[in-house]
């Protein structure tokens, strides 16, 4: 029996009142010496027993009374057997990242994870997942907690970094909509969470985190590069006490030489190898107590073949047509030039194939003047397929076919008409200076609202988030997601045309950057994180092979697991609930009326104010008796 | 009204319990009852002159004064004051139920009183008097004896009676009814606690005897009124018998059955001739010397 509102309820503590009458009024046993006692023998003696038996009656009426009345109010209503079937939820999401490879605390992990599971409620299904970079569902819910113990037995640490986003969003999922507890299972580290990450949570879900605990002092190889026919890795010491790290590299399975430096507590040091002719590398520091998966990092030293870029303007004279663009992207950084850029005009895409297009790290749309459907439609699928997009919507766009592309996510208007001209200057000012398209800014992006904006378009988007707005309040830079691949739209053009941009020194980075953040790690072309394996290889780290595209030589490509991974910084629970975004339980909502109509179906409350009157009466005939 | 008037001339017998010594007692009660008539209207055998009346049919030829005769040639009988040589046996409960009271006063001692006073009076008129104590048998006798110095012994031997067991009124009664060898007046005071049948019995041996019966039934007020009101545990003064009651409930049963109890008693010792009378232990003792001595005067 549910009740629609509860906490009429609480009235029914007022069934106290008879009770405590009854102790306060209860009065000892009188004891008299009397002579005739065989005349009250003889006379019919209602015994003390039956009449306290009969108080203890009228007792209980009365407070049975009170709590039906109590209850009528609360209308109760029988659950149909849909609903009554619904039990609660324990998720109980194990980290397996990187981080927690260390020895003993995975082992730790998943003794907390089975601890969770025997503390679940009885008759809650539990669930596991295992997340890093992606969740897996080791065991759906249900009500074998056997299957779910032999889920997290069977679970292992890999080498991808903590998402704790992905994992709190599938397990909200996975309640759907019942009420449940989700337990997670990790180290806390600080970097599960993203800059303005926030993982959406159904308000009637608990949280609990089960903390595995700090990891142990650890050293690990977060960068190698090569420089200047030098080798130069960066070697972080996460530990309380300063340490010798003793790098050693290998070149084509070949010893290339050994360094040293000594680290202070949770500092980094770069070592310098000499450099070698090969064609993969691969450097190590010796640390047998801490992570061991981030003792390695690989390189691969034939780097010929830089990430390309895709410009699509009118005719795919870049030179002309995407002047300025062309001209960030290929700017040479420390190691060179960041990419090639590759120009086409929007209407030859017509010809072209999912293989010829996912060539390109990322796609940067300038026009889209002759774009055919059969293009748009290999653009939305480039991106589903993990591809990234960046959008201008210069005076080359239109609004329209860009919306088809984004699978309808975003709409775009033309450019109002002004009547008058402004006074305010419209510039750009990101929402969040921490996410990773604005961290290259640093303190200086405030240098991003030198740039003049003279015209814009209107983009809007209940799915997209909004990472930076004009001045003057419209969204400026979005962000969609779409299947594995992400797409920004920047409400402008990147030609000089409608603004100074390309004339600001924050243009350069910020094209690097937004081609970098679409391309999700893969910029480098040659280098990946764990996470970011591109498909066909293996989610670990080493060197590989990519299968070569049609018409392509097979390309090798290191993959290398998250520095981040390798950061001891630790999060409180408080700080890993701020971002939390709690959601309202429409489920529950329509639980809410679904419950209303039953009880207006069934209208329980009358009969319970029957059998109250009911009970009074039978109260009323025993009170007169015993009066 | 009128009784209540004629109460209020009386001691209340819880004040009278709270004085020292039964001699006490029975003085106060006497000498105040007696001291409340003009003139004792007992009159009968005596050797101290009272006056002349004139003779009339049925009076007893012997009283006539033949000296009057001879000077005015009328009948004149010689009224004497009272002298008898009545022999009073006092019978007093002393079983453990006589020890309830409720109102200051038990059942016993207002007994004691009543037998004290009774005791008194009687010396005072010159009767004989005897005592025997009971409960389920005679525990303490005293012969009757008219002595000057008998009222003392008596008064002594109620005063060292205590509470006996239970209550066997029918047996202590056949006792002595078989040992008085002499027709006198036997006083019977108790609450009667027993089975009424072999009581009447019993008081029926005396009658069969020659004897006159004074039956006092004292009962407190609680025993006539049942004024409990909570749910009570009733413990037999004799059997330690134990009954939980609601005397609501219980009331209108028991007063039913005590009324049938003074009722049987009152109507079948009045069909043999036995003065009933009962006495509630607020009543004042003077109004049992009274029914004594209207009995005493049938008898003589």
């Amino acid at each position: 029996m549910s009740f629609l509102s509860p906490l009429f309820l609480i009235g029914a503590a007022a069934a106290a009142i008879p009770i405590v009458l009854h102790l306060l009024r209860r009065e000892p046993e009188q004891r008299v010496k009397f002579a005739v006692v065989r005349l009250l023998r003889r006379a019919p003696v209602e015994h003390t027993e039956r009449r306290h038996l009969r108080e203890l009656l009228l007792l209980a009426l009365r407070v049975a009374a009170l709590a039906l009345l109590a209850m009528a109010f609360a209308r109760p209503f029988l659950a149909s057997s849909a609903a009554a079937g619904t039990s609660g939820v324990t998720i109980v999401a194990l980290d397996r990242s990187l981080s927690l490879s260390a020895p003993g605390q995975f082992e730790r992990a998943r003794q907390l994870a089975k601890d969770a599971v025997a503390r679940a409620p009885a008759g809650d299904a539990v669930g596991v997942i295992t997340f890093a970079e992606d969740v897996h569902v080791a065991a759906a819910p249900s009500g074998d907690r056997a299957l779910a113990v032999s889920a997290i037995e069977s679970a292992t640490a890999g080498f991808a970094a903590a998402r704790y986003r992905t994992a709190l969003n599938q397990a909200s999922e996975m309640l759907d909509g019942r009420r449940g507890t989700i337990v997670v299972v990790t180290d806390l580290q600080e970097n599960g969470w993203d800059a303005g990450d926030r993982a959406l949570v159904p308000e009637s879900a608990r949280i609990e985190l089960a903390d595995v605990g700090e990891p142990p002092a650890n050293l690990a190889i977060t960068a190698v590069r090569s420089a200047s026919n030098r080798i130069v890795a960066t070697v972080r010491n996460a530990g309380p006490k300063a340490r010798d790290a003793r790098v050693h590299l290998v070149v084509d399975d070949r010893p290339g030489g050994d360094g040293a430096a000594t680290i202070g507590p949770n500092q980094s040091a770069e070592v310098v190898l000499p450099g070698a002719r090969g064609v993969t590398a691969s450097v190590t520091v010796d640390d047998p107590t801490g992570v061991a998966g981030d003792n390695a990092r690989y390189l691969v030293l034939d780097n010929a073949s830089r990430p390309s870029v895709l410009l699509v303007t009118a005719s795919g004279d870049v030179s002309r047509e995407a002047f300025f663009a062309q001209h960030a992207l290929v700017a040479a950084g420390r190691e060179g030039p960041a990419y090639d850029v590759v120009g086409i005009g929007a209407a030859q895409l017509a010809t072209w194939d999912g293989a010829a297009l996912t060539r390109h790290t990322a796609v940067v749309i300038m026009s889209t003047r002759g774009l055919e459907r059969h293009g748009r439609e290999l653009l939305a699928e480039y991106v589903r397929q993990g591809g990234g997009i960046v959008v201008a919507v210069g005076p080359e766009v239109d609004g329209d076919v860009a919306a088809e592309m984004l699978g309808g996510l975003i709409t775009i208007a033309p450019p109002p008409r002004e009547s008058a001209p402004r006074t305010s200057v419209r510039a750009l000012a990101p929402a969040d200076v921490r996410h990773p398209l604005f961290q290259v800014f640093g303190a200086g992006s405030s240098s991003l609202s030198l740039v003049t904006f003279n015209r814009i378009a209107i983009v809007s988007s209940r799915d997209c988030h909004t990472l930076a707005r004009f001045t003057t309040g419209e969204n400026a830079v979005m962000e969609c997601e779409q299947g594995a691949g992400r797409t920004l739209v920047l409400a402008s053009d990147l030609d000089n045309g409608w603004n100074d941009f390309p004339r600001h020194a924050t243009f350069v980075p910020f094209m690097q950057e937004a081609v970098r953040y679409v391309s999700g790690g893969r910029a480098r072309g040659s280098e990946y994180l764990v996470g970011d394996a591109p498909a066909g290889l293996p989610a670990r780290p080493g060197v590989f092979a990519l299968p070569p595209a049609s018409g392509e030589r097979p390309r090798r490509v290191a993959i290398n697991v998250d520095p981040a991974e390798s950061d001891p910084g630790r999060l409180t629970p408080v700080e890993f609930e701020a971002a939390v975004t709690r959601l309202q339980d429409t489920a529950r909502a329509e639980g809410r009326v679904q419950d209303r109509q039953q009880e207006e179906r069934q209208h329980l409350w009358q009969y319970i104010l029957g059998v109250m009157l009911a009970v009074m009466v039978v109260e009323s005939v025993i009170a007169a008796r015993t009066a | 009204m009128q009784s209540g008037a004629r109460e209020r001339q009386f001691l209340d017998p819880a004040v009278v319990a709270r004085l020292g010594t039964l001699e006490l007692k029975a003085r106060t009660i006497v000498e105040g009852f007696l001291s409340g008539l003009h003139r004792s209207p007992f009159k009968g055998f005596s050797v101290e002159f009272a006056e002349y009346r004139q003779y009339m049919p049925g009076d007893d030829l012997s009283t006539i004064d033949w000296k009057v005769y001879a000077r005015s040639d009328r009948h004149y009988v010689k009224k004497f004051e009272e002298e008898t040589n009545l022999d009073c046996h006092l019978m007093v409960d002393i079983s453990a139920s006589m020890g309830y009271g409720s109102r200051g006063i038990t059942k016993y001692e207002y007994a004691s009183c009543l037998a004290a006073a009774l005791g008194y009076l009687m010396n005072r008129q010159r009767d004989a008097c005897g005592l025997t104590a009971f409960d389920d048998k005679i525990v303490s006798m005293l012969p009757a004896s008219a002595r000057p110095g008998h009222l003392r012994a008596l008064l002594v031997t109620l005063s060292r009676l205590e509470l006996g067991r239970e209550t066997n009124v029918s047996k202590p009664l056949h006792q002595l009814a078989d040992s008085l060898t002499k027709r006198g007046m036997v006083v019977l005071i108790s609450d009667l606690i027993d089975e009424p049948d072999r009581v009447i019995r019993g008081l029926k041996h005396f009658q069969f005897r020659g004897t006159d019966v004074i039956v006092f039934h004292i009962l407190d007020p609680d025993e006539i009124e049942f004024p409990f009101d909570r749910a009570t545990r009733f413990e037999d003064l004799e059997s330690e018998e134990e009954v939980m009651a609601v005397p609501s409930v219980v009331r209108p049963h028991y007063l039913k059955a005590i009324g049938e109890l003074i009722d049987h008693y009152k109507r079948e010792l009045g069909s043999c001739g036995i003065d009933y009378h009962l006495f509630s232990t607020k009543e004042p003792l003077e109004l049992a010397l009274l029914a004594y001595l209207s009995t005493r005067a049938r008898a003589l």
